[in-house]
């Protein structure tokens, strides 16, 4: 009994000295799931002595399966590689072929997870290599999954069939090429597996490669006799290489199946393809070689001849053709610039120069441009036919003549001219279509649109001038821009269709939007089209100058989210222009346009608000009188720079600074909170000032200047010189209009000269520097030949925005005269228009009538006129048919005809407004 | 994805106005007549896929306007066509004597090899015939063209009329008479060939030789 005790102590001491001395438990227990978690650790670590100790006269079940997946610990030691213990329960008697709860045995795992000698083992112990998971995978799909190949080498001795397909019907060669693992590949087909086996949607090995743009693969696949096979839908794997933009291995499929080579050219027709992926996919093979680049340029040409062609059909689909000639023409020539890889032969870019063997891709177009020119000259002799058979006016002249009418009856130095669309020679020339209405009315659009191919395909010959676009030293960095030069060849062809151009536009002013795009590029072009240019509703000129200004760049944020911190413009409050100033030039002009971010010194905020607050607290620092860089206006409201903002010594570095941030702020959509006089806006855009902008500075000398141009002044013996006396710096000093200008009499004949000459003085030549400088800070942002899309108020609605407007005010504080009171119908009918039109449309009647698209301080009330406060007056007009309203801006007087009906109203008011609003800029 | 062919033609459709050019390419498209069919304007396109001795030829063809003021631009399409329809009116004789014109025209600028069908249009209106049989197929031998009178309103010979004038191309190609690779032939190869698993010779080694660089 004693001993028995005694004995029963013995062991369990000598149980408690092993299991302190080993830091774990000496015994398994008794149910088999605790035991399981007892040796999984150290499975896991490989501490075989210890599991063999304690499988020692257990009755543990080495098959036991545990967790979630169901894994014997044989899976757990073949998963980590723990070898020793692998064998211990081999030896034990685990099953080698044990399926977990996805079917997986260790071999699979072993496979997976590349343990060479677990495998090894495992197969001296019989396990099976064919077994399949759940999904059908075998152990060779796991390691060409991962491209094993060494292992692979020792298994697939073992396999009865290489080409085991799993559930999708893919064997170990579809998933080895799909990951490119290139030895794997090489592995497997040394061992037959075969090279053109199609899973169950068609997909052979080559097809894998081909949609990963696994190269090297597809190399071997080819190379060893791989057949070209598209899969069930017919998508082949050139498809998939073009959707992928994988350049390399088109370039390879091409090298052994030379057919490909057309069949990716006539892909370019194909719209479901992604431009930039085919693009790219074009350009690397054309830097293959030379002669790559010739066959590729030369069989896009071809293609763009062709669908030029169908595009010039009528039974064609114009949307669809015009979008694929245009898209072929583009890539084409992106192409044609990347130049071909070796640079020997590429300096050659002279459309008219030699021909070299580069210029020679362009021959194929030559068919397509020859029919382009048969046709505008086809089309401007059914123009000349219908011009001596003239017919009755058609529906489209019916609004000019409207407004041609108006003309004859229009005298009011102030009313607005009419637009230059109107001159008699074009109004005759929208009459005459009507014969011809049907073949120009049915291919305007499509003989527009090669237009635009032509274009482009002219330009991309012309070499890319690096025009340094004037001399900027320090504050901001010089904007280089790149802007290549029309070529002569298509300025010789405007010229040469001028006519039919003009025709075209006339009747659907939209193509200049959808097509001419060249008018921007080119100045000397965009003149012959100006007028009618700006006869489109600002909207869509609007977005037309932007499509142009972000025109590639990537789809820039109003405001971007830097990746770097760098690119944060750090902004003190308390100095904020001088530190913004600092900030701006040290980003680059790049940068800048991608979007800005802003963070004040010591706050968090970021985002879109702080950037339009920055713009907003900037902006009006730039005319704090502190700076001395803007003077107040005689309205009070508007800005100029001032001509003697020299006393500042930076002040040039400034206004450039200034012209950087307004630029900046309308590129980026954001308005800012400066009103510039009329004339400066006018400088912005590089129209000439005239008398009357003098009046916002100096409303008295406006006023003489109108007084000596309305009257006679040969009897007045006022003895004028072209010459004015100055102030400078307390001396006079006589300061000649022009050369000799001290000893020129002004005269009746040339009074008119000497006003534009005085003024120019007065609103030009005394600030030219600091226009200039800020010209070319603006300019850095908005190329001169995209803002002049717009006129002065215009121009002001994109960087200050849409005023509000109250028309209660305006109508509270408005006047009546000749005849009309706020009883009136006409009156009532008025209103009720005014109510109804858009805040644009209001804003675009109180330009009209005011000249100003702003409402003063304190509203309607305090509408400033020629001399001192004026009222809005609506005056009346006797009505005659057709009849437009007109202004008189410096009384603030809307001229209003005695309108049958308030459709009658709306409608002429708001042909005056649409039409008229600019005409000022003619005046 | 894309169409399947062997082979791509361009074909011109050519002839004076009125003679039923645009009629012969609606019924050989849509297998119909075109009943109110206008003049066309400059040029018409269809394209059809056709089984010509176990070849598949897509036919891209060209219809022209038949107008005197279009024919500087139907001229201008004429450049690397591989076949023509010369279309006249067997109820009008003046189109027949216009045919002169219109072969020089062809042949000069489309290409000295194009292969021309001359089509007698209009066969269903036999009573108000002005042009024989019998004429117009001398003229056709004297000229090398091929012949056929055809009618687009019951599609009597349309169809031959196209398939004639592929087959001769066919033939042509297979004897090493015409050259498809030549520039401006008309004639494009489609990717057919390939997708019946024909390997190209030689691809092999060359490659081998730009991989070692």
């Amino acid at each position: 009994m004693m001993e028995r005790a005694m004995e029963q102590l013995n062991v369990q001491l000598n149980r408690l000295t092993r299991s302190l001395r080993r830091a774990r438990t000496v015994e398994l227990p008794e149910d088999n799931e605790t035991a399981v978690y007892t040796l999984m650790p150290m499975v896991m670590a490989d501490q075989h002595r210890s599991v063999s100790e304690l499988l020692l006269n257990s009755k543990f079940d080495v098959n036991y399966a545990f967790g979630r997946v169901k894994r014997s610990l044989l899976h757990i030691a073949a998963n980590c590689g723990s070898v020793e213990c692998l064998v211990l329960l081999l030896k034990r008697g685990a099953n080698p072929n044990y399926q977990d709860i996805s079917g997986c045995t260790p071999l699979h795992l072993a496979a997976r997870n590349g343990q060479k000698k677990c495998m090894g083992r495992l197969l001296e112990y019989n396990a099976d290599v064919n077994i399949c998971n759940n999904e059908g995978l075998t152990a060779i799909h796991w390691l060409a999954v991962n491209g094993r190949t060494e292992l692979l080498h020792d298994l697939v001795q073992h396999v009865s069939n290489v080409d085991v397909e799993d559930a999708m019907g893919q064997t170990a060669l579809h998933v080895a090429c799909q990951n490119g693992h290139k030895t794997t590949v090489l592995c497997l087909l040394d061992s037959g597996a075969d090279i053109n086996r199609p899973n169950v949607s068609g997909a052979t090995p080559l097809y894998f490669a081909c949609s990963h743009g696994q190269r090297d693969t597809a190399q071997i696949l080819l190379s060893r006799g791989s057949k070209y096979l598209p899969d069930k839908n017919g998508v082949t794997p050139l498809d998939l290489c073009v959707q992928g933009g994988y350049g390399e291995t088109c370039e390879i499929l091409i090298q052994h199946h030379g057919r490909l080579f057309q069949t990716l050219i006539q892909m370019t027709q194909n719209d479901d393809i992604k431009e930039s992926m085919l693009r790219q996919v074009l350009e690397h093979v054309s830097q293959q070689s030379d002669s790559h680049y010739q066959r590729i340029l030369t069989s896009l040409a071809e293609v763009a001849t062709t669908n030029g062609h169908k595009l010039l059909s009528l039974s064609s689909s114009y949307e669809a053709q015009m979008k694929s000639l245009l898209r072929i023409v583009r890539i084409f020539c992106h192409v044609f610039r990347l130049g071909p890889s070796s640079p020997n032969n590429g300096n050659d870019m002279g459309y008219n120069g030699n021909k070299t063997a580069r210029s020679q891709v362009f021959k194929p177009l030559e068919l397509l441009w020859h029919s382009l020119d048969e046709w505008l000259v086809l089309i401007s002799t059914e123009l000349d036919r219908n011009r001596n058979n003239p017919s009755s006016p058609s529906s489209s002249s019916e609004i000019a003549s409207l407004l041609l009418k108006q003309r004859e009856v229009e005298h009011s130095s102030s009313a607005p001219k009419l637009p230059s669309l109107l001159d008699p020679q074009i109004v005759m020339e929208t009459e005459v279509y009507a014969d011809g209405e049907d073949v120009i009315s049915m291919t305007a659009n499509r003989l527009s649109a090669v237009i635009q191919a032509f274009y482009m395909c002219c330009s991309c010959q012309m070499p890319q001038g690096s025009v340094v676009s004037l001399h900027l030293p320090s504050v901001i960095q010089n904007p280089i821009n790149t802007q290549r030069m029309t070529s002569p060849r298509f300025i010789e062809f405007v010229c040469k269709h001028d006519e039919v151009l003009k025709c075209f536009v006339t009747r659907n002013p939209k193509i200049i939007f959808n097509h001419f795009h060249f008018l921007l590029e080119c100045p000397e072009l965009m003149s012959r089209f100006m007028h009618i240019i700006k006869g489109q509703p600002f909207k869509d000129r609007c977005e037309w100058f932007y499509e142009h200004l972000l025109a590639g760049q990537p789809d820039s944020d109003m405001v971007h989210r830097p990746v770097n911190e760098n690119d944060i413009l750090l902004i003190h409050r308390d100095s904020i222009f001088r530190s913004s100033c600092e900030m701006v030039s040290k980003s680059t002009n790049e940068k800048l346009k991608q979007g800005i971010a802003v963070r004040f010194h010591g706050e968090e905020g970021m985002g879109q608000g702080v950037v339009r607050e920055w713009f907003d607290i900037l902006s009006n620092e730039i005319i704090n009188p502190d700076y001395a860089l803007f003077t107040q206006s005689a309205d009070g409201t508007t800005f100029q720079p001032n001509s003697n903002s020299s006393v500042n010594p930076d002040h040039l570095n400034y206004f450039r600074f200034a012209g950087h941030i307004l630029g900046l702020a309308l590129y980026h959509r954001q308005l800012v909170n400066i009103y510039f006089t009329r004339s400066f806006y006018k400088h912005i855009l590089g129209i000439p000032v005239n008398y009357q902008d003098v009046s916002s500075i100096d409303p008295e000398y406006a006023k003489n200047l109108q007084w000596i141009l309305d009257n006679d002044i040969s009897d007045l013996g006022l003895e004028l010189t072209f010459s004015v006396e100055t102030d400078v710096f307390g001396a006079m000093e006589e300061v000649p209009l022009k050369p000799g200008g001290t000893s020129i009499l002004v005269t009746q004949d040339n009074k008119a000269e000497y006003v534009q000459l005085v003024t120019e003085l007065r609103m030009t030549r005394a600030i030219q520097p600091q226009i200039n400088a800020f010209l070319q800070g603006f300019h850095t942002f908005i190329p001169a030949s995209l803002i002049q899309l717009f006129d002065e108020y215009e121009l002001e609605l994109l960087l200050s925005g849409m005023p509000e407007i109250d028309v209660q005010d305006w109508c509270r504080n408005t006047e009546y005269t000749s005849g009309y009171d706020p009883q009136e119908p006409v009156i009532q009918w008025f209103w009720q228009v005014v109510t109804g039109l858009t805040q644009e449309e209001r804003v675009l009647l109180l330009q009209f009538v005011t000249g100003s698209s702003r409402v003063p301080h304190g509203g309607f009330a305090y509408l400033m006129g020629g001399s001192g406060l004026q009222k809005f007056t609506v005056a009346a007009v006797p009505y005659t048919s057709n009849l437009l309203p007109t202004s008189s801006t410096c009384i603030n007087m809307l001229k209003l005809p005695e309108y049958p009906s308030q459709e009658v109203l709306r409608d002429r008011l708001l042909v005056a407004l649409h039409c008229g609003s600019y005409g000022y800029t003619m005046a | 994805m894309s169409e399947t062919y062997d082979f791509l033609f361009k074909f011109l459709v050519i002839g004076s106005a009125g003679t039923g050019k645009s009629c012969l390419l609606h019924q050989f498209i849509e297998n119909k007549f075109k009943q109110d069919s206008n003049h066309t304007i400059g040029v018409e396109f269809g394209s059809r896929v056709v089984n010509v001795g176990g070849k598949t030829v897509k036919l891209q063809i060209w219809d022209t306007a038949g107008q005197e003021r279009f024919r500087s631009v139907t001229r201008s399409y004429y450049r690397g066509a591989a076949g023509a329809l010369l279309v006249y009116d067997i109820t009008s004789r003046e189109t027949y004597n216009a045919l002169t014109n219109w072969l020089t025209d062809a042949r000069t600028l489309a290409s000295p090899n194009i292969v021309i069908i001359l089509c007698g249009n209009k066969k269903d209106l036999d009573a108000d015939r002005e042009v024989t049989f019998l004429e117009a197929s001398r003229f056709a031998q004297e000229n090398e063209l091929m012949f056929l009178e055809t009618s687009a309103l019951t599609g009597e010979n349309v169809e031959e009329g196209f398939l004639k004038c592929a087959r001769t191309i066919l033939n042509k190609i297979d004897s090493g008479e015409l050259d498809p690779e030549r520039m401006g032939s008309g004639i494009q190869y489609g990717d057919a060939s390939l997708r019946q698993l024909r390997q190209p010779r030689g691809t092999t080694t060359q490659n081998k030789q730009q991989c070692n660089c």
